[in-house]
């Protein structure tokens, strides 16, 4: 049978072993435990995600390499793993979230956005002919229902709230360095500094602002959400996600 | 008026169907009630669409109060000029504090109804938070729009209370023509065969920040003296009244012819 | 095969010899007074043509007429309403009455029963009796006498509103009490004011302008017209009927 999707022989590459496990997905988190460590802080007031941005080659022009990405104003994510299978997802989830706002006017909270990436993290481990994403993610957003949340994406489409978490390479000792540094009224502010602190736990070469990515969610005030949801019907509303400047790291980092 | 309107092949440029000879050469006079710009394919269509519109009548009405919304409609089902039904309701919950109301074709008022409570309960099984009358607005807007080219024989109004990031809440009313475009309006909303009677009507009696009882009786008053003066609307009435706390449902009697 | 392209088919020339040309005209019958209102703006389409035509028209000191729909027509029939009444007087050496004007403008209406004035009438005064009245016609001369009337491109947003406002349709009295029959001048002249301000804001053929002709009952008091700003006297003596016109500005927009 000659179709499009391969026939009757297209059966999944990801199949069950005899003890239950789906080793394809073991493997994709082995590749995410490859990756360079990401985390995530939620604050009182607000989300951090950092991750460490390395280059193999001091010839590489590492201010093309974006680890932290915008999803929609609200919501933005990093990862841990595979580049370019972390850049297919983003495009897919801020797609997912243009369609969102075509449909209802807003963007889609930080719950849904975080489902559908997960969905389509968990269709790559049951079709036919492809192999599971070989990324984790922290998704950091905010929306008017939940206020801030941070959530973790794994390859097997699974997905966690967390306060804060780790992925990637040293995500173990980060973990238990976030344990004993967590707190939940801790700040933005210091939030960031104990994300960088964090980073700095196992970081190879120099802490630079060009060799760290932090993007932020700050909560909006109810003035500015007032502004920005009634009679927003033509304006748009303010970022409440946004990456910081490498001057702003850099300023972070000297402290 | 009464009658469905029937397909006829109209040329634009002469009014009828070219190659056959019009009966006479001499200069006709046209009576007014057919213009001669009405005769054109394209205002055919539109004529089409009108006569839908109008086939099983019925109004629906919307107003703003302080710290409340209304929404009305009138309760007659039709045939062109046979009324066939006399509880026809075509006001709709869509959440505590949000009523649907459709007016138009009634077979789209029932598909519509049962299309928007399946999307609702979707909504709010999939994203467990409450559905904001501002979020529905622009999910009945792109559903409709999602029928540009053939689409439902509908225009609703949604009458509702927002939820403002400080906790209170905001009288939101919003009409759509039956294509979906949005019409946010301050004061009132009207639709359905009586619209330009509501117009009329509610532009005279509507005021600013009306406590909901003032309201109750400016809507009614409203919609009942419109559906009088309209042979496709009528037949009593059902009116609702949104507070924070409670809605406040009544049906009206009316003229009964 | 012949060239159909070549033959020729007989073409239908159309001339449409009428117009619609907007506006909205009103009329309130009192006890003793009858007020006669129409907007000024005159359009076709979506075209206004002048923001000042009037359609409300002093016929005698106790008979004004309001026209409405083809511009044209109406005009040329107030003349001849206006010639007619004219003739009469020299017959008879008195104005018509108002029910006879009433019944001349159905013969003159129904006399081009088919080729018609295409025009709305209403005609608003004081009757023999003293009472206020308002006739209103269709474009071929049905005609009926009642307490208000509107016509025009706003008909349909005023008359709903008239019907609650003067015949308190859907309203129930207070226990004991009873709707009174017809309204104080100041009560009326507010409801005029409103339908047009109303009908101005939701109809685009409807603006500009508008011209209130007040006709009082022989003998009643100025009251409730004393005082009014730009309150204009039209008639001729100062002890039969009298007439008064007012202007107010509507929105040009």
């Amino acid at each position: 049978m000659a179709t499009a999707d391969g026939g009757a022989y297209s059966y999944s590459l990801t199949v069950f072993s005899p003890s239950g496990k789906l080793v394809q997905i073991e493997h994709a988190l082995a590749a995410v435990a490859q990756g360079t460590t990401s985390l995530g802080i939620k604050a009182s007031n607000g989300i951090v995600i950092a991750t460490e941005k390395k280059s193999s080659s001091i010839l590489i022009d590492d201010s093309m390499i974006e680890k932290v990405a915008v999803i929609c104003p609200n919501i933005g994510i990093v990862y841990s793993g595979m580049g370019p299978d972390f850049r297919i997802l983003v495009a897919k989830a801020r797609k997912s979230a243009q369609a969102y706002w075509k449909i209802y006017g807003e963007y889609p909270p930080t719950r849904v956005l975080t489902q559908e990436i997960a969905t389509v993290m968990q269709q790559a481990t049951q079709s036919g002919g492809v192999r599971p994403y070989g990324v984790s993610l922290l998704v950091a957003g905010y929306d008017v229902h939940r206020g801030p949340s941070l959530y973790q994406v794994d390859p097997s489409g699974s997905f966690w709230a967390w306060k804060a978490s780790a992925i990637g390479k040293n995500m173990i000792n980060a973990k238990t360095f976030l344990e004993k540094r967590y707190n939940d009224d801790i700040s933005l502010e210091d939030a960031i500094h104990t994300a960088l602190l964090t980073l700095k736990e196992g970081f190879e070469g120099q802490m630079t602002e060009k060799t760290i990515e932090i993007g932020v969610i700050t909560v909006p005030t109810t003035d500015e959400l007032e502004v920005g949801k009634i009679g927003g019907e033509t304006g748009r509303p303010k970022p409440t996600f946004r990456k910081l400047t490498e001057e702003e790291v850099r300023d972070y980092l000297a402290l | 008026m009464s009658q469905i309107w029937k397909y006829v092949r109209v040329t634009p440029s002469g009014g009828r169907v070219r190659g056959v000879p019009a009966r006479s050469s001499t200069t006709s006079i046209s009576l007014p009630g057919t213009p001669d710009h009405l005769s054109s394919q394209s205002t055919l269509i539109l004529r089409f669409v009108m006569s839908i519109m109008e086939h099983n009548g019925g109004s629906v009405v919307a107003m703003a109060g302080k710290n409340c919304v209304a929404i009305a409609c009138d309760l007659r089902l039709g045939a062109g000029a046979q009324t066939i039904a006399t509880n026809f309701e075509k006001i709709f919950p869509v959440t505590d504090r949000m009523y649907l109301g459709l007016a138009g074709l009634a077979s789209d008022v029932v598909t519509l109804r049962e299309k928007f409570r399946y999307l609702t309960n979707m909504f709010l099984i999939k994203e467990s938070r409450p559905l904001e009358p501002s979020t529905f607005a622009h999910l009945v807007s792109s559903t409709l729009y999602e029928r540009r080219f053939g689409p439902y024989f509908c225009e609703p109004v949604l009458a509702g209370l927002e939820r403002t990031p400080s906790g209170s809440y905001k009288p939101y009313i919003v009409g759509t023509d039956l294509i979906g475009c949005l019409n946010f309006a301050k004061d009132f909303i009207v639709t359905g065969t009586a619209s330009d009677k509501l117009f009329g009507v509610a532009e005279g009696l509507w005021e600013p920040d009306l406590e909901p009882e003032d309201l109750f009786e400016t809507i009614s008053q409203t919609l009942m003296n419109a559906v009088d003066r309209d042979a496709y609307s009528g037949w009593g009435a059902v009116v609702h009244v949104i507070t924070p706390d409670k809605v406040i449902t009544r049906t009206l009697k009316g003229r009964m012819d | 095969m012949p060239n159909m392209s070549a033959i020729v088919h007989p073409q239908q020339r159309h001339f449409n010899p009428y117009a619609e040309n907007g506006g909205t005209i009103l009329a309130i019958a009192g006890a003793d007074f009858t007020v006669i209102a129409g907007d000024t703006r005159q359009s076709e389409g979506y075209s206004i043509q002048t923001r000042y035509a009037p359609k409300v028209f002093r016929l005698t000191d106790r008979a004004v007429l309001a026209v409405n729909g083809f511009a044209a027509d109406g005009n040329m029939f107030v003349k001849k309403v206006k010639q007619r009444l004219e003739w009469y007087k020299h017959a008879h050496a008195k104005d018509m009455p108002l029910r006879a004007i009433a019944r001349l403008i159905q013969t003159m209406l129904y006399a081009q029963r088919f080729f018609p004035y295409y025009v709305y009438n209403i005609l608003g005064g004081i009757e023999e009796d003293g009472s206020g009245a308002v006739y209103s016609f269709d474009p071929v001369g049905s005609y009926e006498r009642e307490a208000c009337r509107a016509a025009g491109a706003a008909q349909s947003l005023v008359q709903p509103f008239l019907d609650n406002q003067i015949y308190f349709k859907n309203q129930t009295a207070a226990p004991g009490r009873s709707h009174p029959s017809h309204l104080p001048l100041p009560d009326v002249l507010s409801i005029v004011v409103d339908s047009f301000t109303s009908a101005t804001e939701r109809h685009i053929e409807v603006g500009d302008g508008l011209e209130i002709y007040i006709v009082l009952a022989k003998g009643r008091s100025l009251q409730g017209v004393e005082g009014l700003h730009g309150l204009r006297e039209l008639s001729t003596q100062e002890d039969g009927e009298r007439v008064f016109v007012l202007q107010r500005d509507l929105k040009k927009d």
